[in-house]
């Protein structure tokens, strides 16, 4: 493809690509699918629960970004202007189901494998903890912590304080641990009384 | 310093962004307090959650996208969108009209685009995608094989309150060969359950139905929906000579539920 260097070369900055997308060079949006289409995809499905219609939603996201490709303004961060469309999207998409997902969590494992790793039970726990967690607050470890977006750029995509920001990701995070320890609990319960 | 002070250096230090200085007292008051280590730790630990893998249809409906948007450049000319899409359906397979949505509404869009604003563009480009949900639905419910119907009836679940769906997934429950089928069409058809003539549209299915799984899911709705009306169906079906024990217990318990509710 035109737009690819040799293989020694640094890679092409997203904002640069995005740039040629806007001049109709559409085929350059390959490259931006090939660069997070996964990041995209996990981050829907980490914040829904729900891998099917994720992929749903990162197909709408890029849909979108082809759309509107001519409001992308020149100097703007890729990654925030695409965060900021994938977020419409998941609002328009699911704005009745929003109070649903969430709640929909499964409780904790029935019956656990003797065999299993004490360290991937705990990283099931985690997941489940995650998905304990009130959406925005998910969102935001999400965003943060798995999206790598600076809180400069989680800032301007929420559209507060970059302080706002930090002092939210610290709650979230306290929250996700009160929620793993709780979790953590139940799965010890679990354990002992099924006599192991 | 202690964690009230570090609360502000934390998320910094997160991020791997902070200051050297601010570094090293996190760092000092990390190795004193377990709490915040262990926000520290879990922190860290969210990167062990594994990533998911979306399926290949994710590729595909993507490069779909570019070869609409390719040949409806090609075919700015044409008058209307919609003949492409109606075209696609009649010729692919389903899983091709599957793949068709995205470009018959990102083509929709596009010759939208060239004549109106962006609000029209909008509310219209939604209607496309709406109706070419809707005829993705219609046309693989008609497939020959189980599995596209299965695909329609779940297709079905993306289309608004739509009267023609709704015939469709309830000729689907009352005459389709395959019982995973019919049951995943009742399972779609729960959600129209409150408007009466669907609700007992789906209830008169009952007498027809010849298996007791689909049967027994019936009578749970009819139970679920705690709808008067169908004691007296339940009873007439109690009266079917060669039916499953099974179901007749479920059908007495059904009767028994909604006498007592």
């Amino acid at each position: 493809m035109q737009h690819r260097n040799g293989p020694m070369s640094e890679p092409i900055p997203d904002e640069q690509l995005m740039l040629r997308v806007r001049e109709d060079d559409v085929e350059v949006l390959s490259e931006l699918f090939e660069r997070y289409h996964l990041p995209l995809f996990n981050f829907f499905a980490r914040l829904t629960g729900d891998p099917p219609a994720s992929e749903d939603l990162v197909q709408d996201t890029f849909y979108r970004i082809l759309k509107y490709r001519r409001s992308y303004k020149p100097g703007t961060a890729f990654r925030t202007w695409m965060y900021q469309i994938a977020r419409n999207v998941r609002s328009d998409r699911f704005q009745r189901r929003r109070d649903e997902v969430g709640i929909e969590a499964a409780p904790v494992a029935t019956v656990l494998p003797v065999d299993t790793v004490e360290s991937s039970q705990q990283t099931a726990q985690l997941r489940q903890a995650l998905m304990d967690l009130p959406e925005e607050k998910r969102e935001l470890l999400l965003l943060s912590r798995y999206q790598g977006l600076k809180y400069e750029q989680i800032a301007v995509l929420l559209q507060c304080e970059v302080g706002t920001v930090k002092v939210r990701v610290h709650r979230a995070l306290q929250e996700l641990k009160e929620r793993f320890h709780r979790r953590e609990a139940t799965r010890r319960r679990l354990q002992e009384n099924l006599g192991r | 310093m202690d964690c009230r002070e570090i609360e502000s250096l934390l998320p910094d230090y997160l991020q791997r962004s902070s200051s050297e200085a601010a570094t090293r007292e996190v760092e000092a008051h990390l190795a004193s307090c377990a709490a915040c280590r262990e926000e520290v730790a879990l922190w860290n630990a969210l990167e062990t959650v594994p990533a998911e893998q979306p399926s290949p249809v994710l590729r595909r409906n993507f490069e779909a996208m570019l070869d609409a948007y390719r040949q409806g450049r090609e075919r700015v000319s044409q008058p209307k969108a919609e003949v492409f899409g109606w075209h696609w359906l009649r010729v692919f397979v389903p899983a091709a009209a599957a793949l068709a949505l995205l470009a018959i509404g990102f083509l929709a869009g596009m010759y939208v685009n060239r004549s109106r604003s962006d609000a029209t563009e909008l509310a219209s480009l939604h209607r496309e995608l709406t109706s070419t949900r809707q005829m993705v639905a219609l046309s693989m419910l008609q497939q020959q094989s189980a599995s596209d119907r299965l695909q329609g009836v779940s297709w079905s679940r993306r289309v608004e309150s739509d009267p023609q769906v709704i015939d469709a997934l309830l000729h689907t429950l009352r005459y389709d060969t395959s019982v995973d089928v019919r049951l995943a069409a009742l399972d779609a058809l729960r959600r129209y359950a409150d408007q009466g003539p669907v609700r007992s549209r789906i209830e008169d299915s009952l007498p027809n139905e010849r298996s007791p799984l689909v049967q027994i899911a019936l009578v749970d709705l009819m139970v679920d929906l705690r709808d008067k009306s169908a004691v007296e169906k339940l009873k007439a079906f109690e009266r079917t000579p060669d039916l499953h024990p099974t179901v007749r217990q479920r059908v007495e318990w059904g009767i028994h539920q909604l006498n007592r509710g």
